[in-house]
């Protein structure tokens, strides 16, 4: 009680975001009882029918499930590995630039997709990608058949992960050169002395000392391993390519949206928070344990 | 211990909170289901007039789902709630239309989905059977019977009962009337062949009436450049990704093969078989044959190599744009979007066909009852009887008085108001209506009723166009109108012939959606999508069986089972 006397104004100023959670994050959390529930709109959650555990039962017994379940992980394990390895790589080449303005540029052009919406981006990928778009032109200018990007299932998976990386890395890189930013000026001055080139004061000094946001990252991220994007994919798919690209949020889109099965699309979407919810927490107590990070 | 406190408050505040709103939802329910409709404040001691005003303002929701006005001489920037419609009827009737939102077409189910969801749902709605059947199945819907049998007005009641009220009765449960059906001639629904004559004569080439000849026309117009321009830009026969639509799609060419799999849209088809049941013409091994000429088709570029990622205005660019010669579709596709192509393209001439079959012309699936949407009324709606005056008054703007103003240019888009009911035998009555007075030499339509309007703008229209006269409307504009409902050998002309021939093969299911259909539909719609495209694209044609067997172990055998209950039961035979 005494710190929270202290620092009240620290507290207020956290007091929007509480309560932008509470309403948007926590407040929906009631609907979750839909998951148990044969739900009928009409009838609320307080006369609909519960039925158990039928509707996990029900969406774990779809054919499709398991390989969008697949499809889910191997997509988001893609993105949230290369969403750590390449901005740290841009972060670390940018922090090696010497001229100011280039590095600036830079910064900027690398984050500019980030405030593109999905919406215009995807309709961007669909016609660089298509048939007698700019990307076959290319091949066919090195004499190389052309593909089908969009169209086929080898494809598709390596496009959504690329693009949302290339859409999404200017922000990770602005978070990590903030990190590099924090690194004591001394330590390098010290290094320098004892005749560390750039090579080794950036594998002995930067790297350490950006380990705690990069874990800090991994750890949030490790939240959102069911979450493939789903804006994304819901733009850029088609039938074709449901096979390899079909995300879970996808699936109870379409199960919720178009067959309006409220009761198992919320199954889902219970399920994937659970296995969410333990992901973090699994990974947050192992940071803590072996490396003793935490971030409260 | 200290960290700790103020996250234990932002946990109880937060599970007080999460209380409060679920408080606060069952409240808002219960007001909801608890507050009954009362009808006797609108049926005031006056006897009911159809077309009567009423006192004091009568405020009706809607949604709508809206394309562009489809007259290009429509006012530019003009909205739906600026429809000159809706000015009329409040002057006419004091009824003033509020939309709670208005998308483009194409996000309508989605955003009409979610209204469902969160039941916040207006006093009118334009229903497909589904929705129908779930928001009927959840008592969402007001009796309308009393609200018709006192307002409809006498044209409305002879609509209504022209088909013997066999549409009507199928909406009417426990004696309940709950929606009204729009329903029209099924024969709309025949599937024709449009190809372009002038391309076919450049090539010298007959137009096709088998399958045999349609596959080497649509050779030729792949790889003999039959527009003529020197470049290799055309491709065969037009198609979006869904493989059965409400255009641009494969379903006549599915009939030619004497498969019958869908009625369009996303509902399946079901016909006779040599034992008298009904059979999914869907797994049907006469869908197999087609799906492995439109796969050779694919890798001879007939089909566009990425047809799964064009939806239809993709589809319609192509037509527009001279690069595809040929479409399987209705009647209609001279009003567009052909004659967007003749507007753009002066040498473009499109003819109407029977489409090819295996061994001469072949038969079209023709539904026995085409009515894909309702209108269905809110139970919460205090004043039901407006939307049937709603309906009596969209009948009434037909009448010749209304002519001179009810035009686009002054801001009257048809398109948007609902409800709209027509009369069923709308494009019948202007065929014959407009023939007549061509036949008679007559400068001016006789016809006096609320179907005027449709008449004399058909009729203008192709004189008009028959005398090359552009003031009024393009040349476009005025052909698709001429072609599509007036020329003898045109849209309607056409299907005319057809269904004097009895070139058809009848859709057997026509009741509403069974449970297991409304359930599982949109699933094994999915599946039949997936397996189709993939398999026009090259894989296995093998894959057909598998489909085959998912499909019928997925729901398809109990939708049979159930279609085949409803057939014995209830079908008139």
């Amino acid at each position: 009680m005494k710190t929270l006397k202290k620092n009240y104004v620290l507290h207020l100023m956290l007091l929007p975001g509480v309560i932008v959670t509470l309403i948007y994050a926590y407040g929906p959390m009631a609907g979750l009882v839909m998951a148990f529930q044969q739900f009928e709109p009409l009838s609320g959650f307080f006369h609909s029918k519960f039925v158990g555990l039928d509707n996990f039962r029900y969406v774990f017994n779809l054919p499709d499930f398991k390989q969008v379940l697949w499809n889910t992980i191997i997509i988001a394990v893609f993105k949230m590995v290369l969403f750590l390895l390449v901005p740290l790589i841009l972060a670390l080449l940018l922090n090696e630039v010497t001229k100011r303005w280039f590095s600036r540029l830079i910064q900027s052009a690398v984050f500019l997709p980030f405030f593109l919406s999905w919406t215009v981006l995807g309709g961007v990928i669909i016609e660089l990608f298509s048939l007698n778009g700019p990307v076959n032109g290319l091949l066919s200018s090195l004499h190389l058949k052309p593909i089908m990007f969009m169209l086929d299932n080898n494809w598709f998976r390596g496009i959504v992960i690329g693009s949302d990386v290339w859409k999404g890395m200017g922000y990770n890189m602005i978070v990590m050169l903030a990190a590099i930013t924090g690194i004591n000026a001394t330590l390098y001055e010290a290094a320098e002395v004892d005749g560390a080139g750039r090579w080794k004061q950036m594998l002995h000094i930067t790297l350490p000392g950006m380990a705690p946001i990069l874990i800090l990252l991994g750890v949030l991220s490790l939240g959102g391993i069911l979450n493939a994007g789903f804006e994304q994919i819901l733009i850029m798919y088609n039938p074709t390519v449901y096979e390899g690209g079909d995300i879970i949020d996808t699936f109870v889109y379409r199960l919720g949206m178009f067959s309006q099965q409220f009761g198992p699309a919320a199954a889902v979407g219970l399920f994937k928070s659970v296995i969410s919810l333990v992901m973090v927490s699994v990974t947050y107590y192992a940071a803590y344990k072996y490396n003793n990070y935490r971030i409260f | 211990m200290k960290r700790i406190k103020p996250w234990k408050m932002i946990l109880l505040a937060t599970m007080a909170l999460s209380l409060f709103t679920a408080c606060s939802s069952q409240d808002e329910n219960t007001t909801a289901s608890s507050e009954t409709p009362s009808k006797e404040e609108a049926t005031s001691s006056t006897p009911p007039d159809p077309m009567g005003k009423y006192p004091d303002t009568v405020t009706v929701t809607e949604v709508l789902g809206y394309n562009p006005p489809e007259d290009p001489r429509t006012v530019q920037g003009i909205t739906p709630e600026q429809n000159a419609y809706l000015k009329d009827l409040k002057d006419m009737m004091n009824i003033e239309v509020k939309y709670k939102w208005a998308v483009p077409s194409s996000q309508f189910e989605q955003k009409f989905s979610l209204a469902m969801a969160s039941a916040d749902l207006p006093d009118i709605m334009e229903l497909d059977q589904k929705n129908y059947e779930k928001l009927k199945n959840q008592g969402m819907l007001a009796d309308l019977t009393s609200a018709y049998n006192d307002y409809a007005s006498p044209v409305l009641k002879k609509y209504m009962e022209s088909d013997g009220g066999f549409a009507m009765k199928t909406f009417t449960s426990d004696g309940k009337l709950l929606a009204i059906p729009a329903f029209e001639d099924p024969f709309l629904s025949t599937q024709l062949l449009w190809i372009r004559k002038d391309w076919l004569d450049n090539l010298k080439l007959q137009p096709p009436k088998t399958i045999d000849e349609l596959e080497k026309v649509a050779e030729a117009f792949v790889k003999n450049d039959p527009d003529q321009n020197g470049k290799n830009d055309t491709y065969g026969i037009a198609l979006q990704k869904d493989i059965f639509f409400w255009g641009f799609d494969l379903r006549g060419l599915f009939n030619g093969f004497g498969a019958y799999p869908s009625i369009g849209d996303k509902q399946s088809a079901w016909i006779k078989d040599s034992s008298g049941k009904l059979v999914p013409g869907l797994i049907q091994p006469e869908v197999k044959t087609a799906l492995g000429k439109l796969q050779q088709w694919y890798k001879d570029g007939v089909l566009n190599k990425e047809f799964a990622l064009k939806d239809e205005n993709k589809a319609v660019e192509d037509i527009t744009a001279g690069k595809v010669g040929i479409s399987f579709g209705e009647w209609w596709y001279p009003n567009w979007p052909l004659n967007l192509n003749v507007d753009k393209d002066p040498k473009a001439e499109w003819i109407a066909m029977q489409i090819p079959g295996l061994d001469g012309p072949g038969k079209s699936l023709v539904p026995k009852i085409r009515s894909n949407k309702v209108y269905a009324v809110n139970k919460n709606m205090k004043h039901p009887e407006a939307a049937i005056k709603m309906i009596n008054f969209y009948i009434e703007m037909g009448n010749k008085k209304y002519m001179d103003k009810n035009k686009p240019e002054q801001g009257y888009v048809y398109n948007w108001f609902n409800p709209r009911i027509y009369n069923p035998a709308d494009i019948e009555t202007i065929y014959t209506e407009v023939n007549k007075a061509l036949d008679a030499n007559q400068t001016e339509i006789t016809l006096d009723d609320e179907n005027y309007k449709h008449v004399a703008d058909v009729f203008k229209a192709t004189k008009d166009y028959l005398a090359g006269d552009t003031k009024n409307a393009s040349k476009g504009i005025n052909w698709g109108q001429y072609f599509s409902r007036a020329a003898k050998d045109g849209g309607w002309g056409l299907t005319r012939q057809i269904k004097e021939s009895q070139a058809f093969v009848n859709n057997e299911f026509y009741g509403l959606p069974t449970p297991t259909q409304v359930e599982k539909g949109p699933q094994l719609d999915k599946l039949m999508q997936e397996s189709f495209t993939k398999i026009i694209m090259g894989a296995p044609l093998d894959e057909f069986d598998k489909f085959v067997s998912s499909w019928k172990s997925l729901g398809g055998d109990q939708i049979t089972q159930e279609v085949n209950d409803w057939y014995s039961a209830q079908a008139v035979k």
